[in-house]
């Protein structure tokens, strides 16, 4: 951690971190990693949720559970103590917990406590939950959505039902914001037809609920995967009610609902990496496993609205553009949005499959051919 | 306009003319070259100093383009707003009369028929009628276009939260791009930095027809002088130029069948 993150902590230390106002709650939670959000704040945060226990109730649709795994991925605090920290009941969440379903003769058998659809069903009834939505839900074929189907329920219709009974929806992950790979361009894409839970790519008009005509704020966490702490500060932030639904989420969240705190729309991570200063110098890498700048190996993070490169990932530890060039999965439309990915966004096939480089060579090649001729003719005065 | 002295030789272009080609010329080649700089990383400066210098230069292309030209289209005439306007008209922008120009001069190219005058003087009322090459005329309205788009892409590449009196522009024009984007698969801000690339291409393109085509004949060469420091040409020097008399009651009519 860097020493103006601790000067930070040692700032916010002294203040009544819960009275803070919203703005610079937000601008604190930012700045900070989750493991020192948590840390600092623990007292306060279990004195002021002592006996209110937040639940959440955490779908999974057609994905990687990669999501998931980054969630894990989370040390100190690890889930465990994060969500004791945050007094949270992870209520539901498939690949976590112990329930499975079971069926007698087609039909339900025993109870919540050994039958994971009986505890969904039951927990949705209850309601006052938090939905986190990871993965993204299948519409075909034909609008039936039975391409996913848990138990004997597409899983659109699941959604549907826990997103009308949450206090607040969560998208995580590129696949439950906007589709994700499984909206890909594709052989079968029309077929299968992935939605978000808001977005189809970039369109606010495509996702799953509004197919279902529910019209409820989603908050979209980004990314491919999404980094633990952009999970467990908004989670965080919603819980401890610093984020308000609906009424501060215009202010909060930026028009593809990502929290600006995390996905700034004024900042990209390029901005930040650790390779810019070979960028700033005009050293580039044309082939792979160099130190240079990758931009021209296709590093998309030019067009990435990320902290990654100042919040860094693996517990602070390094950030993507280390290894090799960013995709931008945490933008809207991604991954077609960034495809090819290894090949730099100008360079992308534009007019019958090539690029303004290339069109660019023609056309003034032809110019200069001309002129060429032009000249001649002139000098000749035909 | 005739000048004092020796009556063949007329005023071609005012001062303004000049000064506003010659900034428009040193700011564009500026532009080009440190914005390919930043692009293509070529290492005879910083990037740091690409971005100031191609930031310096902005402003004068702005200027040029956008409070100058419109200054000096509205001083070339006297009368009303009308008088300007076909004054306008009949100097920059592309017309049928340019376009038979036009037809003659590929013909000349491909080997058939003289090369058409493109500057018609007129002696009776000492006015040129029309002055630029037709192709020019083309040029022209084009690079007006591609210097707008060229300006809004740059400001969302200069700051993505550049606002003006509290106007969020460059979110405007992030989202203005989001509109389009998607159907080539690219993020808004990928779209706008091409864009901003293929508008840089495209003065290139221009300048290579510009000064390749138009300008690499020496019987041209006249108009270098003119342009860039005496602004005075020769009505003597009859390349290209055509002289006419048209009787005050009919330069009105002529100038509808335009
Ligand atoms: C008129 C207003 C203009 C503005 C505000 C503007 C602004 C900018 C800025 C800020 C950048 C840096 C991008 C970065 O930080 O990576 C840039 C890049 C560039 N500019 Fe401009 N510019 C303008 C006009 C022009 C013109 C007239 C040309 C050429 C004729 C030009 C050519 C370029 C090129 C080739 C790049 C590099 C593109 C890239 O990085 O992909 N710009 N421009
Ligand atoms: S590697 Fe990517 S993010 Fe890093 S400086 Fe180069 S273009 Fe920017």
């Amino acid at each position: 951690m860097s020493t103006g993150i601790k000067n930070l902590v040692q700032t916010l230390d002294s203040v009544d971190f819960l009275k803070m106002d919203r703005r610079t709650f937000m601008k604190a939670v930012g700045f900070l990693g989750a493991s020192t959000f948590l840390s600092s704040f623990q007292t306060e945060i279990v004195n002021a949720l002592e006996f209110a226990e937040t639940k959440i109730v955490w779908l999974h649709g057609s994905e990687c559970t990669g999501c998931s795994e980054s969630l894990l991925n989370a040390a100190n605090p690890d889930i465990l103590q994060a969500l004791t920290k945050l007094n949270v009941n992870l209520a539901y969440h498939e690949t976590l917990l112990a329930q499975q379903g079971i069926w007698v003769d087609n039909k339900l058998a025993n109870t919540s406590e050994l039958n994971s659809e009986i505890l969904l069903d039951d927990l949705i009834k209850e309601g006052n939950y938090i939905l986190v939505v990871e993965g993204a839900i299948p519409n075909g074929p034909n609008g039936s959505g039975r391409y996913l189907v848990l138990g004997n329920k597409p899983f659109k219709d699941i959604v549907g039902e826990a997103a009308k009974n949450a206090n607040a929806i969560l998208a995580v992950g590129a696949c439950a914001c906007w589709g994700g790979i499984t909206s890909a361009k594709s052989a079968v894409v029309q077929e299968t037809d992935y939605r978000g839970t808001a977005f189809l790519k970039t369109d606010a008009s495509k996702g799953i609920l509004s197919e279902l005509n529910i019209d409820k704020p989603v908050i979209n966490i980004a990314g491919c995967p999404p980094h633990p702490d952009w999970i467990l500060l908004t989670l965080g932030a919603v819980i401890l009610g610093k984020i308000r639904i609906p009424d501060d989420l215009p202010d909060i969240l930026d028009q593809y609902h990502r929290p600006k705190v995390f996905y700034p729309p004024d900042h990209v991570v390029h901005d930040n990496c650790p390779r810019r200063g070979y960028y700033d110098q005009g050293l580039f890498e044309d082939q792979a496993g160099g130190p240079y700048c990758l931009w021209k190996l296709g590093c998309k993070a030019p067009y990435a609205h990320g902290d990654c490169a100042i919040r860094k990932w693996n517990n602070s530890l390094s950030v993507c553009t280390q290894a090799g060039p960013c995709s931008a999965c945490v933008e809207p439309g991604w991954p077609d949005s960034s495809r090819p990915l290894y090949v730099e966004s100008e360079g992308k096939g534009v007019l019958l499959g090539e690029n303004v480089g290339t069109i660019a060579k023609v056309a003034v090649g032809a110019a200069a051919v001309a002129a060429g001729v032009h000249a001649v003719r002139r000098m000749k005065g035909e | 306009m005739k000048a004092n002295g020796n009556p063949t030789i007329v005023e071609r272009y005012s001062l303004l003319d000049r000064v506003v080609h010659i900034v428009h010329a040193a700011a564009m080649l500026a532009l080009i070259i440190t914005g390919l700089k930043m692009y293509f990383g070529w290492n005879f400066m910083s990037f740091h100093t690409a971005r100031a210098l191609h930031m310096f230069a902005v402003p004068f292309l702005l200027v040029v383009n956008w409070f100058l030209i419109p200054v000096s289209i509205v001083l070339a005439t006297g009368g009303g707003i009308k008088e300007k306007f076909l004054h306008f008209l009949d100097h920059y922008v592309f017309g049928p009369r340019d376009a038979s120009r036009m037809a003659g001069i590929i013909g000349n190219f491909f080997g058939k028929g003289k090369y058409p005058a493109f500057t018609i003087y007129d002696e009776a009322s000492g006015h040129y009628k029309t002055k630029l090459h037709p192709l020019m005329k083309i040029l022209i309205v084009l690079e007006g276009l591609a210097i707008v788009i060229i300006a809004i892409t740059g400001i969302v590449l200069y700051s993505l939260n550049w606002s003006l009196f509290g106007l969020p522009i460059a979110s405007w024009i992030l989202s203005a791009g989001g509109l389009i984007a998607p159907s080539f698969g690219m993020s808004s801000l990928a779209f706008l930095r091409t864009l901003h690339l293929l508008m840089t291409y495209w003065f290139v393109f221009e300048l290579v027809v510009h000064v390749g085509i138009l300008e690499l004949d020496p019987n041209v060469w006249k108009y270098y002088k003119a342009i860039f420091w005496s602004g005075k040409e020769d009505l003597k020097d009859t390349h290209y130029v055509k002289i006419v008399k048209t009787p005050s009651n009919l330069a009105d009519k002529g100038r509808r069948n335009h």
